[in-house]
Parts: structure tokens; sequence; C-alpha cells
């Protein structure tokens, strides 16, 4: 890739960015998404865990952000497609010039952005109406990983989102994906209370590293040396996704042409 | 030079039927069409609602596969050179989707000017005398929910024309609007063919076409039926005149009945509201008309006039009154 070509990238991706940030901010129903129900999720689990120690309660508030991430990917990330289609700017997407893969890594990365700030506004803010302390044990390492998890999710919400482009009611069959990965990727228990036979599973998904990295780091419970390994683990899936996408978008794209899907019509 | 090449364009949408025994449904959509615009020719597509035009101007702007033959703008191939041919391109569709209504129309611009990669020095000149040049001058920083059908049409034209391309295609671009807006938009296209634009406009109103377009394809059910200038499309039908009888409720068996008529080459229906007119192509004129009110007694009829065919006259002849 050339400068001019990074540049021009950079710039499509930081506007989408902008963009997209600006269209939800101006969507009552995402304002309630991204403040008030994390605001009562917060509440809520701060109040019930008032009784246990702080390691624990960060293990869950760590844990219940990363559900909040991950269900923003799944219906954000992929229905900003389905948004776009109904819309009827799919098309003036797709006809552009620019990559409709960077166009998505830009809605993803504003999608992820926006839930990780609510989350961690709404943790500061309640924690501190109710006196009850968050202590994060590696505050370096813990935030070397989020932005490891931020970027590996944001690779992961790439290929689901190709999935929207292909299929036009994919949301309600994607629907059945919010729980098993909460689950797998231990986002709020160890995957050691799971069958064996899961185990595998839990280990191709990114999410379950970014698990590991950030309640590893939050806790104390994880060696550095452990901490950086979960840290090339993501960076690994995630260069192994953008290599994906790049010839899924390629072959989705061709296909919604075909199928002539790109449009609600025709 | 041809700017637009076409050749045997063929695209079939499948849709499947039923629940259990699943069948597939093909629809011919556009039916091995072929034509050229030359460069900076404003040529139109006409044809009524369902005869391919939008699909014909989705598969020029690589937004849809063809099912069969071959598409090339200067030069470039609509399929295999799709990522070259994007930027060279600029494209419309009729009605109000196509933009981010909860933006102004200035932010409109200024994402698509990025997805464009016009550079950003450029974007800041010319973004406002887009918006000069749609009339959208101090409107221009309000949300785009808040603008008329009009006003999102003219949008779209600016932003058709953010990276400047040569070669624009306008699909139905006045469908929806109030007289004054569809004359504003007319006159944009006619600024802009004398910009030396290549446009590829597609309507299904004859007078827009005669109007606006040095050459018109008529298009029908997937196929071309006629490619001429509007005058010689005008004389084919030369030889016939048109009869225009108002009729206050017309039963279907007496338009059957009219048809039938040996005198008789082609008839249509207008509806207006509480009245239709019933315009009947003949070539014997104003002879007929004795006849035709013969034909149509019983019924409640008004004005009954014969006169000299017009565009529209050939378009209903071409397309076997299908609107």
């Amino acid at each position: 890739m050339t400068w001019d070509r990074f540049k021009k990238t950079l710039n499509v991706i930081t506007m989408t960015f902008e963009v997209e940030m600006r269209q939800n901010l101006t969507d009552g129903f995402v304002i309630f998404g991204i403040l008030l129900q994390p605001l009562i999720i917060a509440f809520m689990a701060l109040w019930m865990l008032k009784e246990k120690g702080p390691d624990y309660s960060i293990f869950i508030v760590v844990g219940s952000g990363m559900t909040g991430l991950w269900t923003t990917l799944l219906f954000n990330g992929g229905n900003s497609i389905t948004g776009e289609r109904w819309n009827g700017t799919l098309e003036p997407l797709v006809g552009s010039p620019s990559s409709l893969r960077v166009i998505v890594f830009g809605k993803v990365l504003a999608n992820i952005s926006q839930s990780l700030l609510s989350m961690i506004v709404c943790y500061s803010f309640i924690s501190l109406v109710i006196g009850y302390p968050l202590i994060v044990a590696n505050p370096l390492l813990f935030f070397i990983s989020l932005i490891f998890s931020v970027f590996a999710y944001v690779c992961f919400g790439l290929v689901i989102a190709s999935l929207f482009i292909l299929i036009r009611d994919i949301g309600r069959m994607i629907n059945t994906l919010e729980f098993p990965v909460y689950i797998l990727c231990g986002f709020l228990f160890p995957i050691a209370m799971l069958p064996g036979w899961t185990t595998p599973l839990s280990y191709v998904l990114s999410p379950y590293w970014a698990a590991q990295a950030l309640h590893g780091s939050a806790s104390g419970s994880a060696t550095t040396g452990q901490i950086i390994s979960y840290w090339g683990l993501l960076l690994g899936f995630s260069v192994a996704y953008l290599i994906l996408s790049r010839s899924l978008y390629r072959v989705i794209l061709y296909k919604a042409r075909v199928d002539a899907s790109l449009d609600t019509e025709g | 030079m041809n700017a637009i090449e076409v050749n045997d364009l063929k695209r079939i949408y499948k849709t499947t039927i039923g629940l259990i025994r699943r069948k597939i449904k093909e629809v011919v959509a556009v039916d091995g069409i072929s034509f050229n615009v030359q460069d900076g020719e404003l040529f139109g597509l006409l044809g009524p609602n369902g005869a391919g035009k939008t699909t014909t101007v989705k598969m020029l702007t690589t937004l849809l596969i063809p099912t069969g033959g071959s598409a090339s703008i200067q030069g470039l191939d609509v399929v295999k050179d799709a990522d070259k041919l994007r930027p060279r391109i600029g494209f419309i569709y009729g009605g109000e989707r196509g933009l981010y209504w909860r933006l102004s129309g200035l932010d409109n611009l200024r994402y698509f000017s990025t997805l464009y990669y016009v550079d950003p020095d450029v974007a800041k000149k010319r973004i406002p005398e887009l918006i000069e040049m749609v009339g959208l001058t101090g409107r221009e920083k309000e949300k785009v929910e808040g603008y008329s059908r009009g006003m999102r049409q003219r949008l779209h034209i600016a932003r058709a024309l953010l990276h400047d391309p040569q070669v624009l295609f306008l699909d139905e671009p006045t469908i929806g609007l109030d007289p004054i807006g569809a004359r504003e938009i007319r006159t944009a296209v006619l600024n802009l063919q004398s910009a030396k634009k290549t446009i590829l406009l597609t309507t299904h109103y004859m007078f827009e076409a005669d109007a606006l377009c040095q050459r018109i394809a008529v298009i029908n059910q997937g196929k071309i039926v006629a490619l001429d200038t509007p005058e010689k499309l005008k004389q084919t039908v030369s030889d016939l005149s048109v009869v225009e009888i108002e009729i206050f409720g017309i039963p279907p068996e007496y338009i059957e009945k009219i048809h039938k008529l040996d005198f008789v080459d082609s008839v249509a229906i207008e509806n207006h509201d509480q009245r239709q007119v019933m315009l009947i192509h003949t070539p014997i004129g104003p002879e007929a008309i004795p006849i035709l009110v013969e034909q149509l007694s019983g019924l409640k009829l008004g004005k009954i006039v014969s006169r000299q065919p017009t565009l529209e006259d050939a378009y209903v002849r071409l397309v076997g009154g299908a609107e």
C-alpha cells in the first residue's frame, strides 16, 4: 500500500467513524442504549457486589463490559449494514471507489468505542456515587490489553458484518450468537466450568483471549508473560480476520451484486 | 467516440416460490439490449414502470452483475473493471433514499467527497459551489430529514457531481416531485449537458425525454422497442391521428369493442379521478368520430377532439398502452 493510499484509507475510516458517531448521538434509542442502559446495569451489578471483595467485583465489571461490547458488535455493527440497506445508502457506498471493508471497519470501530466509553463512564460514575472502589491491579497492562481487545473486536466485527451484506434478514438468525459467545468466551465466569469439548471453540474466538487479557490484568491473576502471550494471540487472530475479510468481502460483494441484495428492492 | 457501449445486455432475477417444494422462478428484467451513447450526449431511456430501466442503470453503475452480454463505460468493463470505473461515474436513483437523513446536507457531501477520494482542498472549494448550483445555499447546515423532496433530489445531484465525473446516470430524477421541483431538476440536467457531461437519463415522462434528450431508447418488458431522436420517433406515428374522447365511467368491454374496430390502430386510457380519456390512434382521423360515438352509445361522453400525434402517442403505440 502506498503512502497516498494509506492516507486516503485513514481518511475514510476517520470520516466514517465521525458520521457513525454523529448519527448514533442523534438517535434517541441509541442514546438510551449507550447511556441509560449501561447505567442501570452498572448500578445493579455494583449494588449486588457491595458485600464481595474488590477482586470479584472487577471481574464482573470487566466481564459485563465485554458482554456490552459483544452485544454492540453483534447488533449495532451488523445492523448498521442493514440500516444502510434500508436507507438506500448501501448502494452508494458500494458504488463509491472506497472499499466497503474499510467503511465497515470505521463503522464497527465507532460502535465499539462508543460502547466502551459509555461502560467506563457508567462504572466510574456509579462506583463514585455508591462509594465502592474499583481497583485495577495492573493499569498499564490493562490499558494495552484494552487496545488489543478493541482492535480484535473490530476485526471480528468486520467478518460478522460481511454476512449482513449477503443475507438481508440475517439479523434475526444472528441473535442466537449473543449468549453462546458470552459463555464460550468466559466473560462472566471461567470456561473451566464448561464441558471439555467446548474449549477448542473458545480458543478460536478472539473475544476469549480479550477476556483472558482483561480479566488477568484487572485482577492481577495473570503474569506479565501470560498477558503478553494473550496480546500475541489477539494480534494473530486480528491479522487472520483481516486477511480473511479481504477475500470474504470480494466474494460476498460479488455474490450480493449477482443476487441483487444490496437494496431492499430488486 | 462512444462513452457508453451496451451489447446484448441481459439480467434475470431469480426468486423462490413455496415452502417445502421450493421452485425457482426466473424474471427477465432486461432482455438482450444494445445501444451506444456518445461523448457529451444526453441519452434517454424511456419506458413504463417495470420495463427494466433501473436494472439497466444498476448494471451500468456496477451495482448488479449482468446475466449475459457486456457493457463498458469509457472503455472499462462494468464487471471486470468495476474498481477502476467507479471514480469515473456518478449516479443518482430517483426518490428520497440514498442520503443520511440525520446528517446535514453539508455533512452528507463532506462524507461522500471523502469516499470518492476528493482532495480535501478541492472539496472545500467544490462543495459550496455545488450547494449553490443546486440551490441549497442557506439550508446546507440543516438536517436532511427537514428537507423537501425536491431539496433531497437536488442534494442527490450535488452528491453525484462531487468527484466531477464525466459520465452521469440519472435514474428517474424527477419522480414524485411537484412541477416546480421537477422543472428545477430539468434545468440542472440541461446545465450539466452544456458542461459536456455524458448523461444517461431514465424517465417515464414523455415530455421530459422530449425536452431533454438528443436520442431516446424506448424500453418495454426488458427489450428496446425503438431508438431514435425524439423527432424521428414522432414520425413513426405521422400516418396516424389521435382521437381523444372524454368519458365518465367506461366498462372494460367497451375498450375491447373499440379495439376490435378495423380502423383502430391502438387504444389507451388515461384516468383522471371521475373521468377517463380514451386515446384512439387511427389513420382516418376525424372521420372515425361518428363511428366511435355510435359504439360508445349509452355512456356519458364529454369533450371529443382529433389532433396530430405527439411523442407520447409514439410511446403509447410502441409500448402497447402499457401505462
